[in-house]
């Protein structure tokens, strides 16, 4: 019989909707090793899933087991199928936790399979599988939650990844859809808050001896940096951080406006805590209005601002992860008023300009409507020449900053934040 | 509601006429513990019933639990090993006054903390979760923090959690701005830190005690040392005994911080006043030699100024000598609570 590609008609392309048909494009697309034919025949919540179809052949079938077992012929897989048809079946009729189970029986009996078959041809297949998984198991989890029940089955769902990720990653190669799978393991772990177990999936992709990261599709590698690089701006690690979100960034498509947000969310801030301030347009056409006073703070070292726009978002910033990356920037916004106040004193008195009394600081605070004393501006001075954000010393007796004569703020690009 | 569910559960027992009866010879029985008897009764009736089994919540829990009926206010800490003779065991009433007992006493915290462990061991035994439990472990927190027992105070923390999320009242909002301020000294993750602030509600956010841990992990996230110990003088409830975790480290930080920005000198006294070595003011002769001895400790070096004979500390010489000594009560293993000598001798 001769396979017409992989556009079906969507769920009315059966003829006479029987289980066999289903079958057929199932052993059709094994016969000729057809990837893409044979994902799309599995895939559940795609927009051209075959779960409608399949629900209503199983609702018309007396015995689906031996139809389905029809498959065995070509390869063992008439087990699985049975419980991915029943997956399909619960999932069309909304009972989402009875899906996850049973898809979680098909992904097994799949994964047993898979093991063996040496080329990678079904790996689209076993990405559907994967996705899957992942998203019934959240709304597996929605429906637990409603019930009065602790939702466990998105744990599950990453239990069962970690399977799939030790199946494929090693030598082999099969090892070019680990990344996929890792990503799929990122989202899980994000979305419970169990990020501390992205640890062990990524030093195996860090440190693999047999693969070079750049041989993984571009759109994981994307992926892969984004939620990495996320990971490092919750450690505080700004250079990292810097890094990979700025290859997440480069390598983005760049008509897929919504992700190119979410990597700049996070690289905003990063770059902030460099030194490199964006243009306000930029952040105006991404909708990441919560920066633009900080960028202003910054610009004019006005430390009330800064405080301002941080309470001001505060949740977002506080669940997002990046406040504390914000609120270091305080230091840099102190750095950029003591330049201000130095590069005026330069040019009413070149040859003073380089000592800065405290009496001046103060009422520049003062007139930003800062509250602080004496103490406190002393102690912000300290920690700007501390952190090297500024280069002289600070003379208590005579109440003096003295700065270095040459270069006393010097660039920040590129420098650890402290 | 509650009147179906005991017809239900009384039919079950009757369909299953043999394990009722048996159920009935092995209480009636002294074959066994009482630990036993329950194992019994317990199996007998999760298998009673349809095929199904029943739902954990149908078993008649209430028929399995004892209620304890010592009168003993006072009572030692023995670690169960199997079920409890409910004669060893106080209901709710005398435990109520062991609480009060304990709070009352001026015996030292080795006594309370064991008082206060059989207490709760007599409340978990009788699964009694309710405003009394949680004083209990507030009661206990508080003293395991005043007392420097912060293993206690975290296992404390841990049950109250669970036991205000369940809804039972107690001072949560205080507990909050301790297990924060715990996250923040004791190391903890900057994951952890930042989901439990984003857990705060908004009520949460407003009291005073909350927003002190607030500011504080703010003063520690900057390294600004004057706002860590202005909020150390004016801590509330024991948010203090939480920062103590901190200042040794927080005091270092600032003077190394001082020793590379500060030329020549800086007066001793500015340190004293502004590293918390004084409560007030004016730091007076002791505080200035407490304050030396410190930053002598430290490796940092303290002159004479000749014109006011002022002592100042030698920023630049400093610098380069600066460390961090290790902690007076290091013992071999780790942990100076264990420390023989010193516990033998502790009344």
């Amino acid at each position: 019989m001769e396979w017409r590609g992989g556009a079906m008609e969507g769920s009315g392309g059966f003829v006479d909707r029987r289980l066999a048909d289903y079958v057929s494009l199932i052993t059709d697309s094994l016969a000729s090793q057809d990837g893409s034919a044979f994902a799309a025949a599995l895939a559940i919540n795609a927009t051209n899933s075959y779960a409608e179809t399949v629900s209503s052949c199983l609702d018309h079938t007396k015995d689906p087991a031996r139809i389905l077992k029809q498959v065995d012929k070509h390869a063992p897989l008439g087990e699985m199928l049975l419980h991915h048809t029943r997956a399909m079946q619960c999932y069309h009729q909304n009972r989402y936790v009875d899906a996850y189970n049973s898809l979680e029986k098909s992904a097994n009996a799949f994964l047993q399979e898979y093991r063996n078959w040496e080329s990678t041809w079904a790996m689209e297949a076993l990405h559907v599988i994967v996705y899957a998984l992942r998203t019934v198991g959240e709304m597996a989890d929605r429906e637990m939650a409603m019930n009065g029940k602790a939702p466990d089955k998105l744990k599950g769902a990453g239990s069962f990844l970690m399977k799939v990720f030790g199946a494929i990653q090693g030598k082999g190669p099969k090892r070019v859809g680990a990344l996929y799978v890792t990503c799929q393991l990122f989202k899980i772990y994000f979305k419970l808050g169990t990020v501390h177990m992205c640890r062990s999936v990524i030093r195996s992709i860090d440190t693999s001896r047999f693969f070079d990261f750049e041989d993984f599709p571009a759109k994981d590698r994307v992926t892969y940096m984004y939620y990495t690089g996320r990971l490092e701006v919750f450690n505080d690690n700004v250079s990292a951080a810097d890094r990979k979100l700025t290859y997440a960034l480069e390598r983005c498509d760049p008509f897929k406006k919504a992700n190119i947000r979410m990597i700049l969310k996070y690289l905003v801030p990063v770059r902030l805590a460099l030194g490199v301030l964006p243009k306000e347009s930029l952040l105006t056409k991404y909708n990441l209005s919560e920066y633009i006073d900080v960028v202003r703070a910054l610009k004019r070292g006005d430390v009330r601002l800064l405080r301002r726009a941080l309470k001001a978002n505060e949740n977002n910033f506080f669940r997002s992860g990046v406040y504390l990356v914000l609120e270091k920037l305080e230091s840099h916004v102190y750095r950029r008023l003591l330049r201000k106040i130095y590069n005026i004193q330069k040019q009413r008195d070149p040859g003073r300009a380089h000592q800065v009394r405290m009496e001046v600081i103060l009422k520049a605070m003062k007139w930003l409507e800062v509250d602080m004393d004496m103490d406190e501006v002393e102690c912000s001075m300290a920690i700007l020449i501390h952190k090297a954000l500024m280069k002289g010393y600070f003379s208590h007796k005579s109440r003096v900053v003295v700065l270095s004569k040459q270069d006393p703020f010097p660039k920040l690009a590129g420098r650890q934040q402290q | 509601e509650e009147n179906k569910r005991r017809q239900t559960r009384s039919k079950r027992f009757e369909n299953c006429k043999g394990g009722a009866t048996v159920v009935k010879s092995f209480v009636k029985g002294r074959g066994g513990s009482a630990s036993n008897r329950r194992a019994s009764a317990l199996k007998i009736a999760l298998s009673c019933g349809d095929g199904n089994g029943q739902a954990v919540e149908d078993i008649d829990w209430d028929s399995l639990t004892i209620k304890g009926t010592c009168q003993e206010i006072e009572k030692r800490y023995l670690r169960l090993t199997s079920a409890p003779d409910p004669a060893t065991v106080r209901p709710e009433e005398v435990l109520t006054k062991a609480l009060k007992m304990v709070e009352s006493t001026s015996k030292n915290y080795f006594y309370k903390c064991e008082q206060l462990k059989s207490i709760r061991q007599d409340l978990t035994v009788q699964r009694i979760r309710n405003e009394l439990t949680v004083q209990v472990y507030e009661v206990h927190a508080r003293a395991a923090l005043e007392a420097g027992d912060l293993a206690e105070y975290n296992q404390c923390q841990t049950q109250l959690k669970t036991l205000y999320s369940e809804g039972i009242s107690g001072c949560c909002n205080e507990f909050t701005a301790y297990s924060l301020l715990y996250i923040i000294f004791q190391n903890g993750s900057n994951r952890d830190l930042l989901s439990s602030i984003a857990r705060l509600t908004p009520e949460a956010r407003e009291d005073e005690a909350v927003k002190h841990s607030l500011a504080v992990r703010g003063a520690v996230a900057l390294g600004n040392y004057i706002m860590f110990f202005r909020l150390y003088k004016t801590a509330p409830n024991l948010n203090f005994y939480l920062m103590d975790l901190y200042v040794e480290r927080m005091r270092f930080e600032a003077l190394r911080c001082m020793s590379r920005s500060y030329r020549p000198t800086l007066p001793l006294e500015v340190i004293a006043r502004t590293l918390g070595f004084t409560n007030g003011a004016q730091a007076d002769k002791d505080v200035l030699d407490e304050c030396e001895e410190w930053v002598k400790a430290h490796g940092g070096q303290v002159v004479v100024d000749s014109a006011s004979s002022e002592r100042q500390f030698d920023a630049k010489a400093s610098a380069a000598t600066l460390f961090m000594p290790e902690p007076e009560d290091a013992v071999a293993h780790g942990d100076a609570n264990l420390a023989v000598n010193d516990f033998l001798t502790r009344s």
